[in-house]
């Protein structure tokens, strides 16, 4: 794991897209803190904050995760990267 | 009732634009007034310089992680995150023109990716007019016989969009790597040659770096592809004032270490 300061980071180049980046803390197999970062696009753009607090205290099972990104992913457009590629980046900076 | 997106594609009927030809401001004022002109909505077309030279980062990128912030310091670099995603870039004083692109978001297709088509189609024509071998590439990008020589990057809000981007005209790689962390390894020449391989501007293409002349040809490609029409404007006293308070937004450590 690439953990610094008990911070967990790993990132995603989606062929043919962008890249997503994510900053994850982790407590108790849940997530404690969760960020990411890089040059996609996201519309409305806020709301990439609100997924990031609707992650917390999720257990870091993709069972768990799947859904939450997918019921977000409804309600925004995005390109460079979609809801899975998000799902890939969390598994990503899990098992680096 | 007829739908403005249908007229809009009428080859008959223009659409009336607002160029503002403006000159150098620093990052902050920069993005400020793009932010103000799509506040209020009128359909535009800006043309801005950045002094000092600055970096602009994507609305989702990480300072931190995307910018040499101690080469910028010590270069009077100015550094700003944008309402728009996408990437870092570097905008030198000297080498390259800013576009902006404002209008209602009914005026345009719904979807973004169609809305890209249309707006970087438009200023790959413009560049074709003068001589350079230009298309739409990708989702953002402009590429010149396959090199980069313009991003962009979108946003809708306020019911209006905004689309800017950067048209390279003498492009510094050496210097843009200095500014910018591709990576965590020092960048090595071969690397610095790569990106050289990969990215081109004007003067690297032959083009003729008159700038005025290059703005008229990208106002050519646009009356074109999409039918409008220019007249020349100002930024009004009310764009203005707004732009007044959101530079402070712009200026804050809070806006552009967000993330």
């Amino acid at each position: 794991m690439k953990a610094e300061n008990g911070i967990l980071r790993g990132e995603l180049k989606v062929r043919g897209g962008k890249l997503i980046k994510c900053r994850m803390k982790v407590k108790n197999g849940r997530i404690e803190e969760i960020k990411f970062s890089g040059d996609f696009f996201m519309y409305p753009e806020e709301k990439l904050e609100e997924l990031e607090e609707m992650l917390i205290n999720i257990e870091l099972k993709k069972e768990k995760i799947l859904p939450i990104i997918h019921h977000f992913s409804e309600n925004v457009e995005m390109v460079g990267a979609d809801a899975d590629d998000i799902v890939k980046v969390i598994m990503k900076t899990i098992t680096n | 009732m007829t739908r403005t997106t249908e007229i809009y594609f009428h080859p008959f009927i223009l659409m009336e634009f607002r160029l503002i030809n403006d000159g150098w401001r620093d990052a902050y004022e920069n993005m400020a007034i793009d932010e103000a002109i799509l506040i209020g909505g009128t359909p535009t077309l800006r043309f801005y310089k950045w002094r000092p030279s600055a970096i602009s980062i994507g609305y989702f990128q990480s300072m931190e992680e995307e910018v040499n912030l101690k080469e910028c310091e010590k270069q009077n670099i100015d550094v700003v995150r944008r309402i728009t995603g996408g990437g870092a870039v570097y905008h030198d004083s000297n080498g390259e023109i800013t576009y902006s692109f404002v209008c209602p978001q009914e005026m345009l297709p719904k979807k973004i990716m169609d809305i890209y088509s249309l707006i970087c189609s438009s200023l790959a024509l413009g560049l074709r007019y003068l001589g350079l071998n230009a298309e739409h590439r990708g989702i953002n990008d402009i590429v010149v016989n396959g090199k980069k020589i313009s991003g962009s990057a979108m946003t809708r809000k306020y019911g209006n969009v905004l689309q800017h981007g950067t048209l390279l005209l003498i492009v510094d790689v050496k210097k843009m790597f200095s500014l910018l962390k591709v990576g965590k390894e020092k960048i090595s020449d071969k690397e610095i040659k790569n990106v050289e391989e990969r990215v081109t501007s004007v003067e690297k293409e032959g083009g003729v770096l008159d700038e005025e002349e290059i703005k008229r040809a990208l106002m050519g490609g646009f009356e074109e592809k999409m039918h409008l029409r220019f007249y020349e404007g100002e930024i009004t006293q009310e764009e203005i004032s707004e732009a007044k308070k959101l530079r402070e937004k712009y200026e804050s450590r809070e806006w552009n270490f967000k993330r």
